[in-house]
């Protein structure tokens, strides 16, 4: 069956996710059936500035260029930023496929608007980082990480916006994120992150369907793949979340 | 063959487990190819005293020793866990103990706990220890317990090089820091042949014989586990010794 991985990462700009080199990415992709992984290069931590965003697209503009064909691109940007929505139109035109947002706003937050509607106008995918803390710890580190109510609030805001909340499997409880996003119907969900638990892809599709979903690995490649595998799914259904919702997303994209 | 070191049944009081019994653990296993599994109960990981869920385990397990072998939790902090050790020896077909310092607040290598590895080193056992059972950002606000660090773990294998380890759940032991002298193996539920590559590094540095597949059912789905050994780029041999025979050895199994 094809697979498209919608959430994954490259090294590059300095900066190091726990491989030695790219083709490790090729790799991977090649040995579990995965044709196409759609990357990006996001700060994690904090502010940064517009020079250093640009680095970071800049070194996933070259691996879509090394590895053209395979590798897709996710423009990331920091909202709010005064050249933002002109590095969105620099890395659309360079061939990236969408607008990576991490966790710098909420992403109802005003700042991130500008963003949002650019993305409407070009018809492009968000993707944003998100979770649902269920410690201290968890909403201490990341105070301002999206979770499914504030994309709930947000496509209340843009309902026309292809929002995908990122890793259903990276982004604390996941229950919780399920039933609020039931809420939102126009907001996909990736099923990327290193969880693995049971019921959580079959939760997915019976409460919010299998047109919402999204495969992704974030880096967690074969429990990506076999989570999804795992889920009691028809093949319908696993042919929607592993390339046929993403393939439609794609074809959106308006060209000027 | 398979042999999977690492599965549970019973009720987990922070997250709803669906069919977590012997018998929907069998059914799991005939689905995946699974031959035989080391399963623990989820209440011995709660309980005061743990040893109900242990005698609840040989009881639920009855006629399917053939398939399912059991690991017991013991306290070492109780009065009696002697004669809970010899119960489960003699008497309850257990075939090791399944530890877990951070619910029942001791360390590995606390003097009580030490006494009670040996006892059940000198029973032949296997010691199993989780590193974590719950990836901590999904936890439930009243489930506290640590992630047990690479270094109290490197510390009682140090310790007690001759004893039987079986660690589960494990990620981010860093293969060079591993005692050479040391009995042990790391299940692969949460390691990589892929992109990261930590299964490698691990065979590389210890040797072929300190891999063990392991799921993590009922908790995780097994698929992942079961698509490494799929991709491992590693000959019929190596991947034999992970599918089971490593865990066959430890175990002192006799398998055609």
């Amino acid at each position: 069956m094809r697979m498209i991985d919608m959430h994954m990462h490259v090294k590059g700009a300095g900066v190091e996710w726990g491989w030695d080199h790219n083709d490790r990415i090729i790799e991977a992709a090649d040995a579990l059936g995965i044709e196409q992984i759609a990357v990006s290069i996001p700060v994690v931590r904090g502010m940064s500035t517009h020079d250093r965003v640009r680095e970071c697209n800049d070194a996933v503009i070259d691996a879509m260029r090394q590895y053209e064909g395979r590798i897709l691109g996710w423009c990331y940007v920091i909202p709010g930023q005064k050249q933002s929505l002109q590095e969105i139109d620099r890395c659309l035109d360079a061939g990236m496929i969408g607008i990576k947002l991490y966790n710098q706003y909420k992403i109802w937050d005003p700042a991130v608007h500008p963003v949002l509607e650019k993305a409407i106008d070009a018809g492009v995918p968000v993707l944003e980082h998100a979770g649902h803390a269920t410690t201290r710890i968890f909403q201490d580190e990341q105070p301002n990480i999206s979770d499914a109510a504030d994309f709930v609030m947000a496509a209340h805001l843009y309902p026309e916006c292809m929002l995908i909340e990122a890793h259903i499997g990276g982004g604390g409880d996941w229950e919780w994120s399920i039933k609020q996003l039931r809420e939102a119907p126009s907001v996909y969900l990736d099923t990327s992150g290193s969880i693995i638990d049971e019921r959580m892809i079959d939760m997915c599709v019976s409460e919010l369907g299998a047109k919402r979903l999204l495969f992704g690995t974030d880096m967690t490649m074969e429990g990506g793949v076999g989570k999804v595998l795992a889920a009691n799914l028809t093949k319908a259904q696993r042919e929607m979340i592993f390339y046929r919702n993403w393939e439609a997303i794609v074809a959106r994209r308006r060209r000027t | 063959m398979l042999i999977d070191i690492n599965t549970w049944i019973g009720a987990w009081p922070f997250r709803h487990l669906e069919e977590a019994t012997v018998s929907g653990l069998l059914k799991r296993m005939d689905r995946k190819g699974i031959d035989r599994a080391i399963v623990a109960h989820t209440g011995a990981a709660l309980y005061r005293d743990p040893h109900p869920a242990n005698v609840d385990l040989a009881r639920q397990i009855g006629k399917h020793t053939d398939r399912l072998l059991p690991v017991a939790t013991l306290l070492p902090q109780n009065p009696g866990w002697q004669e809970d050790l010899r119960r489960c020896h003699q008497d309850l077909g257990f075939v090791g103990l399944r530890l877990y310092p951070q619910y029942h607040e001791y360390r590995l290598t606390d003097e009580p706990a030490l006494d009670l590895i040996d006892a059940a080193h000198d029973c032949g056992f296997v010691i199993q220890v989780p590193q974590r059972v719950e990836d901590r950002r999904t936890r439930h606000p009243w489930d506290v317990a640590r992630d047990l660090s690479g270094g109290e773990i490197i510390e009682a294998l140090r310790a007690r090089p001759k004893v039987k380890w079986m660690l589960l759940n494990a990620l981010g032991l860093a293969a060079e820091d591993l005692p050479k002298e040391a009995n042990f193996l790391v299940d692969i539920s949460r390691m990589t042949a892929v992109l990261q590559r930590n299964m490698q590094r691990l065979l590389d540095v210890a040797g072929n014989d300190k891999l063990a597949f392991g799921t993590g059912m009922v908790f995780k789905v097994a698929d992942p586990a079961l698509l490494k050994l799929e991709v491992l780029d590693r000959g019929k041999r190596v991947r034999e010794a992970i599918a089971w025979r490593n865990a066959a050895k430890m175990l002192g199994l006799k398998v055609r």
